[in-house]
């Protein structure tokens, strides 16, 4: 399974059951990215809107394939099955009070890329991709 | 006609009674304030705030802030409370959108130039105080949110803690950092309340409470309910005066 997050400086995600931020560019990119399924919960699909790509499913780690992409903010996280994390920094820091607490290189992952954009409202967005 | 000299005196009476109460109240108008300081409006209650743990913030009522539905507007406006008889800031309310916030290329200017209440600035070692200087004018609705440099009635004396927090921990700069975001991305109003907090004529304020509410999605985006303490660790502070030590 491919994870996706949105992470501030602090790898806060969320704070008080709200996601940090968004940015209309980063959905489309995102889209742009995942050739076939996009599982995420109902809170997250209602800023991406309608797209073929999407899935919502509330339990979308035991229901995605190994190829499948999820896209979380809201829902608890585990790496078990994940092969590929993909994480687009903020560089802006928020509060938070739901953070993405794993130690990448501890559980086996590796950084293959970084990349920085300019997003709609963000000067600098950096997409980070792991793979285990 | 003893009478009508003894009704002539009572009405006498009566018109002496009466200017002699209006001057009373004009007196009381006009004189009072001057001598007896008003602390500024608050909707909390210090007492009901915990003491502060090592959290720069704590979360109140939930979260939830405290407006009413009649608040709710899309029609952005900034409103600063008068300073009181202290020169202490008070409530400052906001309807917060694309309109209140600064224009791209417009640049921030110098604040040196307004002292807060309280103001009596002191050094420390900076790996105490972030930069060294203890306090900051910290802006009530931030700049980047407002637009508004030198406006007395949003500036308090507030510890750098208080106002950026440090490496760990988090200060009003991040949830103002959150609003400026939302606000950019979807060009939505956010309801925007900052509540400095004094204990009786303190002229540093204890903490300010911050609460907002993003209006077209309900809350959805942006909800919050914040009371800020104003603490440096490792400083004590007088809130009376602003003067301020090494903590014992």
């Amino acid at each position: 399974m491919n994870l996706i997050v949105c992470l501030d400086d602090k790898n806060g995600m969320m704070f008080n059951k709200r996601r940090q931020s968004q940015d209309r560019l980063l959905r489309e990119r995102v889209l742009a990215l995942v050739p076939g399924k996009l599982y995420m919960s109902a809170y997250s699909a209602k800023q991406f809107g309608e797209n073929e790509k999407i899935i919502v499913c509330e339990d979308y780690a035991s229901v995605a394939g190994e190829n499948d992409f999820c896209f979380a903010e809201d829902k608890e996280i585990s790496l078990e099955n994940v092969n590929q994390i993909i994480i687009y920094r903020w560089n802006r820091h928020y509060p938070a009070d739901k953070r993405f607490a794993f130690d990448l290189p501890a559980r086996g992952f590796t950084k293959v890329s970084s990349e920085d954009f300019i997003g709609n409202s963000h000067p600098k967005i950096t997409e980070e991709i792991y793979k285990r | 006609m003893a009478y009508r000299r003894k009704k002539k005196n009572t009405a006498k009476k009566v018109v002496t009674t009466i200017i002699a109460l209006l001057i009373a109240l004009l007196g009381a108008y006009f004189i009072v304030p001057e001598v007896i300081p008003e602390a500024p409006a608050t909707n909390i209650d210090i007492s009901n705030i915990p003491a502060y743990s090592g959290d720069a913030y704590v979360a109140i009522n939930n979260n939830v802030p405290y407006f009413e539905e009649s608040d709710y507007t899309t029609e952005a406006y900034e409103n600063y409370s008068e300073l009181d008889s202290l020169g202490r800031c008070g409530v400052v309310t906001a309807c917060l959108g694309k309109e209140t916030m600064p224009a791209e290329d417009e640049e921030r200017g110098s604040i040196n130039n307004v002292t807060p209440s309280g103001w009596v600035q002191k050094r420390y070692d900076a790996n105490l105080v972030s930069g060294g200087w203890l306090y900051n004018r910290c802006h009530l609705i931030g700049w980047q949110l407002s637009a508004e440099n030198d406006n007395e009635r949003n500036l308090i004396t507030g510890t750098r803690y208080f106002n950026a927090g440090n490496s760990e921990e988090q200060g009003m700069l991040l949830f103002e950092n959150m609003v400026a975001d939302y606000i950019k991305e979807t060009e939505n109003h956010v309801l925007y309340r900052v509540t400095p907090v004094y204990e009786g004529n303190n002229l540093v304020a204890s903490g300010i409470l911050m609460e907002a509410y993003s209006v077209e999605d309900s809350g959805e985006g942006i909800c919050f309910n914040v009371y800020f303490y104003n603490v440096q660790p490792g400083i004590t502070i007088d809130y009376a005066t602003g003067e301020s030590e090494l903590a014992k």
